[in-house]
């Protein structure tokens, strides 16, 4: 087996391992990316649609430019590249097993930054029931399939699911003269961009049908149609509502998982809300030396934050390989932060040093007008925002001064609470 | 026009097992296959549960098949390189009433010659599974229970009896049968063919291919069965299958392993109409409901695949195999019937169909030179670092990874393209090599595999199938249709 050591090792090369990487680079010499693919890119490279990089590069870009850009920065700061490689495992002591055409390697890693990303749920994550046949995809695959691979995957679809990928999905087969017979979503509310649900779907007089969605799925060899229904508050669906839409393809745009077999494997902790894995401010597991970032750490929305999040983790991975690993506490100090009520998760999970100001990333279960976010430490309220509205689709992000920070004890909590409830 | 002595209608894990046991004799044999691919009907569906053989009434032919069958999986998996686990398993028992009925299958599995079959109690249930609920008080321990993957297990029995000789037949179903002389004529809507013998091992068809002969008029009742499987990094890991204590219509919804590692869950019996394999909510509903009885554990979010299997029952057949010669129609033999445990069965029903043959006046010659073993590449997954790198020194292509979830190389799909019975889909190559069969559901490595399907038959990408005919994934190129 071939051997090499590495300061920096990131795992995965598209925008998080890309940005990580670059920022890890600013301050330490061997920084390695491993790329399972044969490109760097990750799925920017199938994302041919506008709307990357209006914050970070303060241009409205395609995502193989966004790609592109973020290429070039790895190449000026020659960091090694191994692409078509597939890293096996990892373990505790930081030694990762990959393998590619030349064989099996094995490196040791002063520090480690996850950046693997995230998969989409497929038909089976939901259970929707009725033909196992032909013309069931995720939106990502048809993408993958129109976009790098140059073929169609269907003729008529029918698109569960509002997720951001499904309504760019709906609108580039409509602009490839496809039909898209609607887009199906169980919940009270669309759950991607409102940007998306406008650009995509009412530009182009795409039905979007709020509170439905596929109870079977008919067909012999390839889907022949999807029977859709009409679902109750609690998302069951109401009988006597069915109705059958004839279609040739169903594709699944209804969620992103964290893609952490690695991360476990290396023996951290999964946040099972998130399937991310728990991390402090810094973005370093609960192994030491381990950091993750992008979508495998939480599913973000937008590529800038990704890219935000990544430098940070990148920096921080860059420190603790340079042996500053002491202001690196123990992941048992600190402060552990709690999400409660309608919060979904929060990103960290903990806290280590209150002399320096976090950013606290979250998402709520469901929307909520006229509520604020309120940090407590036991009964006490620490700090609480503005009364506004929060959406389960929109990843939000709190800073938190040090100032706040200092007068926590052991645990804070994050709450949003609409002004009757106090 | 090819002619044959013996004709199988049918490459199921029963075909495929009888066409092994037949390719030891001279006498030329064919296998039909209305499908793209061996084990691709009713033996996909299957859980892969080899019983030992204590459920079937004593004096069936299911018992008399059932238990030497699951006693000859240990040789034959070593011989013909298909997956095999010795698991074990419990039926468990909540209550007195239960114990009664643990009781009871445990005489009958004395009766059916089953060995070292225990009534176990307390500690020891939990120590044999430690996933098992802490409300179960009793089990019929049953240490000879395994599992396997019964489409692996068919196309090894394929394999190995192509490579002794016997010529199988895809996409080649047939739509009639005609007396013609001493023998028949098989009619596909392309050819026909011409043999002396026919064995009917139609799965669920077995009725329909009887009447086109003209034989017996029995009937086929399909009671369909949905089933789960989990992730393999599901919290829960099962090292044996649970049963519970059986109704008088199945088994019981049962939770165990797969070949794999993954939890699996099954199956559900509802009379549905023939070739009927959706799955259906209130399936789904019942097995995560049985499931919870035997592990609390066992979570929803885990699920990766639920599909769907039928058992073939003849009706009127007291609930057993029906497997006889015709006695309207000479020279034809019915395997029908073959509902569960016809995995366990096969290769017991593939020995006990020769002899009929035999006892029926077919004359079989014992071959000089029968090839009894298969050699199978291993999986890049299944081997050691070093195997790996020996692989990859070897051919390169071991080093490129296609999926990703169960780490798939390309070198193991050319293989499973280029095996004795090859895959020809995009199912052929998932249930060679397991690519597609993760969480992840195909979504990352789809594109790569009709990719390498397409180079290595040499077909358009288009033209590749997920399973049967008309099961194209791709429609067409997006641009520069008709360009080269």
């Amino acid at each position: 087996m071939k051997k090499d050591t590495y300061d920096v090792v990131v795992i995965g090369g598209g925008p998080a391992g890309m940005a990580a990487a670059c920022k890890a680079a600013e301050w330490t010499q061997r920084v390695l990316i491993i790329e399972r693919s044969s490109l760097l890119g990750g799925v920017l490279n199938q994302c041919i649609h506008t709307g990357f990089g209006l914050h970070y590069f303060g241009k409205n870009l395609t995502g193989p430019e966004f790609a592109d850009l973020q290429r070039e920065k790895v190449k000026k700061r020659e960091i090694d590249v191994w692409t078509d490689t597939f890293v096996i495992r990892i373990l505790p002591n930081r030694t990762i097993v990959a393998v590619n055409e030349n064989g099996m390697l094995q490196i040791s890693a002063k520090a480690i930054v996850l950046a693997m990303g995230c998969r989409e749920r497929t038909r089976e994550s939901i259970v929707v029931p009725g033909a196992r046949v032909a013309g069931v995809y995720t939106a990502g695959t048809a993408q993958r399939y129109m976009n790098l691979e140059n073929f169609v995957p269907g003729r008529q679809f029918v698109i569960l699911g509002s997720g951001d990928i499904g309504l760019i999905m709906a609108r580039r087969l409509t602009l490839e003269g496809l039909e898209v017979k609607g887009v199906f979503e169980i919940m009270p509310e669309p759950n991607g961009l409102r940007r998306n649900i406008k650009n995509c779907l009412e530009d182009y007089g795409i039905p979007l049908h709020l509170s439905t969605t596929i109870t079977k799925i008919i067909g012999k060899n390839r889907v022949e149609a999807a029977e859709v229904s009409r679902v109750d508050e609690n998302g069951k669906p109401i009988p006597g509502t069915e109705r059958i839409i004839e279609c040739d393809t169903v594709l699944m745009a209804i969620g992103l998982i964290p893609e952490n077999e690695l991360t476990s494997g290396a023996g951290a902790r999964l946040n099972p809300v998130t399937n991310g894995p728990l991390v402090d401010e810094s973005c370093q597991t609960t192994v030491p030396g381990i950091f993750a970032c992008g979508n495998v750490l939480q599913v973000h929305d937008l590529v800038d934050n990704v890219v935000a999040e990544a430098e940070k983790a990148g920096k921080e991975a860059a420190e603790y390989a340079l042996g500053e690993a002491a202001a690196h506490l123990q992941w048992s100090g600190g402060i552990t932060v709690e999400s409660q009520g309608i919060v979904r998760y929060t990103v960290p999970n903990a806290i280590r040093s209150s002399e320096r100001p976090v950013s606290l990333s979250f998402r709520v279960r469901k929307g909520i007008s006229g509520a604020r976010a309120v940090i407590r430490s036991g009964e006490r309220i620490l700090w609480q925002g503005r009364p506004r509205g929060y959406k389960p689709s929109v990843m939000e992000q709190l800073n938190m001064p040090a100032s706040v920070l200092k007068q926590a004890e052991g645990t804070i909590t994050l709450s949003v609470e609409q002004e009757d409830a106090e | 026009m090819k002619e044959f002595e013996i004709g199988i209608i049918g490459g199921g894990i029963i075909g495929c097992a009888i066409a092994r046991e037949l390719s030891r004799y001279s006498e030329k044999t064919a296998i039909f296959e209305k499908f793209a691919d061996v084990g691709a009907g009713t033996t996909k569906g299957n859980g892969g549960f080899i019983h030992a053989g204590y459920d079937p009434l004593p004096g069936t032919l299911k018992a008399k098949l059932n238990a030497r069958g699951c006693l000859m999986y240990p040789e034959l998996a070593r011989q013909l390189s298909f997956p095999y686990k010795k698991t074990g398993c419990m039926v468990v028992g909540f209550d007195d009433n239960d114990l009664a009925h643990i009781r009871q299958l445990y005489e009958r599995g004395r009766e059916n010659g089953v060995p070292d079959l225990e009534i176990i109690s307390g500690d020891r249930i939990f120590e044999l599974e430690p996933e098992a609920n802490r409300e179960i008080k009793y089990a019929l321990y049953s240490p000879n229970s395994a599992v396997t993957d019964p489409y692996k297990t068919a196309i090894a029995f394929a394999e190995n009896a192509v490579d002794n000789g016997v010529e199988l037949f895809r996409n080649c179903e047939i739509t009639d049968i005609q007396r013609d002389g001493s023998g028949f004529l098989l009619q596909t809507p392309e050819d026909s063919y011409k043999v002396q013998y026919v064995i009917n091992a139609a799965g669920i068809y077995a009725d329909d291919v009887s009447r086109m002969a003209g034989s017996e008029d029995f009937h086929i009742i399909c009671k369909h069965g949905d089933l789960i499987i989990f992730d393999k990094n599901s919290e829960v890991k099962m090292s044996m299958s649970l049963f519970p204590t059986p109704t008088s219509t199945t088994k019981g919804i049962a939770l165990g392993t797969k070949i794999a590692g993954n939890p699996s869950l099954g199956s559900t019996s509802v009379i549905r109409e023939k070739g009927d394999l959706d799955t259906y909510k209130e399936g789904v509903e019942q097995l995560l409901a049985g499931a919870v009885r035997l592990v609390p554990n066992i979570k929803k979010c885990k699920i990766i695949r639920a599909f769907a299997g039928e058992r073939a029952v003849v009706e009127n057949n007291n609930n057993d195999f029906y497997i006889r010669p015709s006695e309207k129609v000479p020279g034809i033999f019915h395997v029908a019937g073959i509902q569960s445990p016809g995995v366990a069965s096969a290769p017991s029903i593939a020995e006990y169909v020769v002899e009929m043959l035999k006892k029926s006046g077919v004359h079989l010659t014992k071959k000089d030179q029968f090839l009894a073993v298969r050699r199978e590449r291993k999986l890049f997954a299944e081997m050691t670092d070093e195997e790996r790198e020996r692989a990859i020194a070897e051919n390169p292509a071991y080093g490129r990874i296609v999926c990703r979830c169960e780490m798939v190389t390309e070198g193991d799909i050319v293989d499973a393209i280029h095996s004795v019975v090859g895959a020809t889909t995009v199912g052929g190559v998932k249930r060679r090599t397991r690519a597609g069969m993760g969480r992840c559901q195909s979504g990352f490595c789809q594109h790569r595999v009709i990719e390498i399907l397409a180079r290595e038959l040499g077909i358009d990408p288009c033209q590749v199938c997920y399973e049967n005919e008309g099961s194209n994934l791709l429609i067409r190129k997006l641009k520069g249709e008709g360009i080269s």
